[in-house]
């Protein structure tokens, strides 16, 4: 690649100043994509939503029956090279299958495992003989892999785990537990994170019949009831020397890289589920009646389901903008680069990006879920409607791939680091959240410590400034290019925009006070947007 | 042995239709197109057949650029090549059946496998018409076929029962719905579909103008149905039905 193409590449956290002239938006997806995320839907409805019930209820062989019927279809890995087995797709296309896949949290879970945290180790640190060795077998899937990073007492400290690894005569020896591992109970392969020595972090590939390995029984979950999560038990587990993946000592890269790819596999896990959610919430409103009349024509009836719509819109288009800018990092790798330290250079441009559209995505759909069943009364409280499963189900999303706290210290903390908060004082707004980020940031005193809530308060106008700015843009271009549905995006970024715009005041104001600057934030009302709710109305759920 | 399966792009069927302002159309905006579903489970049977003789399988529809994206689907299900015949204009039954005439004329298939009817204008006349110009053999709302040595064995669903036909190809056979399921369509199936040729036609190369003799006078959308309510039984609904609807029981 030539320095100017690398000129004119997007970078990391440019939204903070700038925004890039046409972020990607789900609009240009081409014919054949629009048609392999239809397929991904039909999959969805036809084959996982009828078995719900006996899913919950971990029937033998059902789960993974679905998963190699999804695998045959092309869905074990479609953005791994097809080399190995997989379509060699971009980010951004495997995100709208992944999103069209994920009607309900347990089947998204296990398929977004699959296709995601499980495989990415192997895809992305993998040596050519491991992912000769594994890839094929997962992409079709006739094994199932898994990730294992947490432990008991190491979750969102993860880094610190206390499981070990010694080398003793060409073999590892792995002793510690894994908590939560996701698809334990059919997985064949785990990439296991220990200490070598106790010191040097590193990731293993774990074969299931590993002598000393052991999974024990299903953890008895609030939700995502149909999905597996099981404890992992090394006992002195014997791994080949072979097995261990990428470098001693450098297991970090793996594990915080694939998470960052993990970040946007959640959103659009986040999406399908908000999708089921708008869905369900569109239907019963227009069957209920009360006073006389269906509830879809009260006022805060119709209010929600317009806020759903306008946060799952601007969700969407953070999404799909973040994937197209990791998919433009991918790309940019230099071929007579160190392959390893051009991937992970490319995994993390945009970290700040992945943590911040985890949260946004994950936010919306616990709202979306949390009204929708709202909006069923007494009878979303029961289990005789879709949306109690649903609400259950989205409840974890705020909590793995790390939790949202984490994310968003995560994000601004990156933002410092990285230096970008001169060229943010120094930028001009871009949309009215923007200008609440950049009042904050000029008045913050980078040489103190900013302690979590002060972080917490940067991060979120960081957030919605991202968001607002995304859904904008988004809309204008879906207005200027006259797509379908056009009137509903630029109602729905409007409607967005208004209600950013408040919560951005707020969090401005609060991290002004904590600043212990004293200055008044005023809220430059919008007026009164179009609300979308007849749209959702019409289309018995989100439009797009 | 050569299939030839015509198909329509017509409105999803699961889409709300709406007329349009002037109600000379209907409403397009954010209408998805499909391939008309009797038309896919031809494209779906024709692959079958294929799976057990060896085949070429051609697809065909007339019509815009834009139903390159139901030849497209078609190739991606396995369909060996595509031809589109460009055509912007209206066209009837008849209209159909000419043009899908010479098309027949050009490829020389040993069956031309469609659907039924197509789901937006419900004509169920093609096929027929197609087989009468042709003076082919037909066999209409198939439900079973099955090919031995240049005789097609199809099973048709009427109202007094199963009938089953033998046909000498070439012949038309029209897919009922319950002939099969189609498949979904496979991603590596869309790739593969990337690189398959559409080719495309014009009217004067297949030497046929577009012909509509049928003219539309007015569409309107079906009135909102009246709320049902429940009787308490059998008598109770037959008495209503003699009283409100003057039916005569
Ligand atoms: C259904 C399910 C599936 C999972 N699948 C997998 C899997 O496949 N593989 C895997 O490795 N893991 C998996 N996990 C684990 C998941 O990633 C962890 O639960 C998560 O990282 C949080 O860790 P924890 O549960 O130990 O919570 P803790 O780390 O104990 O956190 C408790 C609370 O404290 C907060 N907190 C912690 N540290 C800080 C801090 N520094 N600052 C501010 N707040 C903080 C957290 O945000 C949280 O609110 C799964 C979990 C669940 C529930």
């Amino acid at each position: 690649m030539n320095p100017k193409a690398a000129a004119a590449l997007p970078k990391g956290g440019g939204f903070l100043f700038a925004c890039e002239n046409e972020p990607f938006t789900p609009e240009q997806f081409g014919a054949d994509e629009r048609l392999m995320a239809d397929t991904a839907f039909q999959f969805a409805k036809n084959e996982v939503l009828p078995l719900l019930d006996r899913l919950d209820a971990q029937e033998e062989g059902l789960m993974p029956g679905l998963i190699k019927q999804a695998c045959e279809l092309g869905f074990g890995g479609p953005d791994t090279p097809e080399k190995y087995g997989g379509l060699g797709l971009s980010k951004a296309v495997a995100t709208r299958i992944l999103e069209k896949l994920s009607l309900n949290g347990s089947f998204s879970t296990t398929i977004g495992v699959h296709q995601g945290v499980a495989q990415l180790p192997i895809v992305l640190f993998g040596s050519e003989e491991q992912r000769m060795r594994y890839l094929p077998r997962i992409t079709s899937g006739e094994i199932m892999p898994a990730y294992a990073l947490s432990e008991p007492n190491n979750g969102t400290d993860a880094l610190s785990v206390a499981s070990r690894a010694a080398l003793r005569n060409g073999a590892y020896r792995l002793s510690g537990t894994k908590m939560w591992i996701s698809n334990a109970k059919w997985a064949s392969l785990f990439t296991v994170f220990a200490k070598v020595d106790g010191e040097r972090f590193s990731a293993f590939l774990v074969e299931r019949d590993s002598p000393g390995l052991e999974v024990s029984r299903e953890e008895h979950k609030m939700g995502l009831k149909g999905s597996s999560t099981a404890r992992l038990i090394l006992e002195d587990a014997v791994v080949p020397q072979a097995n261990l993946l990428y470098l001693e000592g450098e297991g970090h890269r793996v594990a915080l890289n694939t998470l960052n790819i993990g970040r946007c596999k959640i959103g659009a896990m986040a999406l399908g589920q908000m999708r089921s959610a708008l869905h369900a919430a569109a239907k019963y409103s227009k069957e209920r009646k009360q006073f006389g009349r269906t509830i879809a024509s009260f006022g805060l009836v119709r209010q929600k389901l317009a806020e759903m719509a306008a946060r799952m819109f601007a969700a969407e288009s953070v999404l799909y903008r973040t994937v197209a800018l990791i998919d433009s990092a991918f790309s940019a790798r230099e071929a007579s680069g160190d392959e390893y330290d051009e991937t992970r250079k490319a995994c993390e441009e945009f970290q700040i990006e992945c943590s911040l559209t985890k949260v946004l995505t994950t936010e919306a759909l616990a709202f979306a879920v949390d009204e929708a069943l709202q909006i069923h009364g007494g009878y979303g409280f029961t289990e005789e409607f879709p949306i109690a499963r649903l609400y259950r189900d989205a409840r974890v999303m705020r909590i793995y791939e790390g939790t949202n706290e984490i994310n968003r210290l995560f994000a601004f903390e990156r933002v410092m680091k990285r230096g970008l908060l001169d060229a943010l004082r120094d930028g001009a707004p871009t949309c009215p959240a923007h200008e609440y980020l950049i009042l904050a940031a000029r008045n913050l005193d980078a040489s103190k410590p900013l302690g979590q809530e002060l972080t917490a308060c940067m991060s979120d106008l960081t957030l919605l400034t991202y968001a607002q700015q995304s859904a904008n843009l988004r809309a204008e271009r879906m207005r200027r290019e006259n797509v379908q549905f056009a009137d509903f995006g630029v109602d729905a970024a409007k409607q967005f925009e208004a209600s950013a715009t408040g919560w951005a005041a707020a969090r401005c104001a609060e991290a002004l006070a904590r600043m212990g600057v004293k200055q008044n934030v005023s809220l430059s009302s919008a007026g009164q947007p179009r609300d979308v709710a007849d749209a959702v109305l019409e289309s018995d759920g989100y439009p797009l | 042995m050569k299939l030839l399966v015509p198909i329509k792009r017509v409105p999803d069927p699961y889409s709300k239709i709406r007329l349009s302002a002037d109600a000379a159309g209907i409403d397009a905006t954010g209408l998805k197109y499909e391939i008309n579903p009797f038309d896919e489970i031809a494209v779906e049977e024709a692959l079958r057949i294929g799976e057990k003789l060896s085949c070429e399988i051609a697809v065909v529809s007339i019509g815009d650029a834009a139903c390159e994206e139901q030849l497209r689907k078609a190739l991606a299900m396995g369909a060996h090549r595509a031809i589109r015949v460009d055509c912007n204009e209206t066209l009837d039954s008849l209209g159909v059946a000419k043009i899908l005439a010479k098309v027949f004329e050009r490829e020389k298939p040993d069956l031309v496998l469609m659907g039924k009817q197509a789901i937006d204008d419900d004509c169920n006349q093609a096929g027929q018409m197609l087989a009468g110009m042709l003076n082919l053999p037909q066999a209409t709302f198939a439900s079973a076929i099955s090919i031995v040595g240049g005789i097609a064995r199809v099973t048709r669903e009427t109202d007094e029962g199963q009938e089953t036909l033998e046909l000498k190809l070439p012949a038309v056979v029209t897919a009922d719905l319950r002939l099969n399921e189609p498949r979904y369509v496979a991603l590596p199936g869309i790739i593969k579909a990337r690189s398959k040729p559409i080719e495309t036609l014009s009217l004067s190369e297949l030497n046929v103008s577009a012909e509509c003799r049928v003219r539309t006078t007015s569409l309107s959308a079906p009135p909102p149905r009246a709320a049902g309510r429940k009787v308490a039984n059998v008598d109770e609904l037959l008495s209503a039905l003699r009283s409100e609807r003057g039916l005569k029981l």
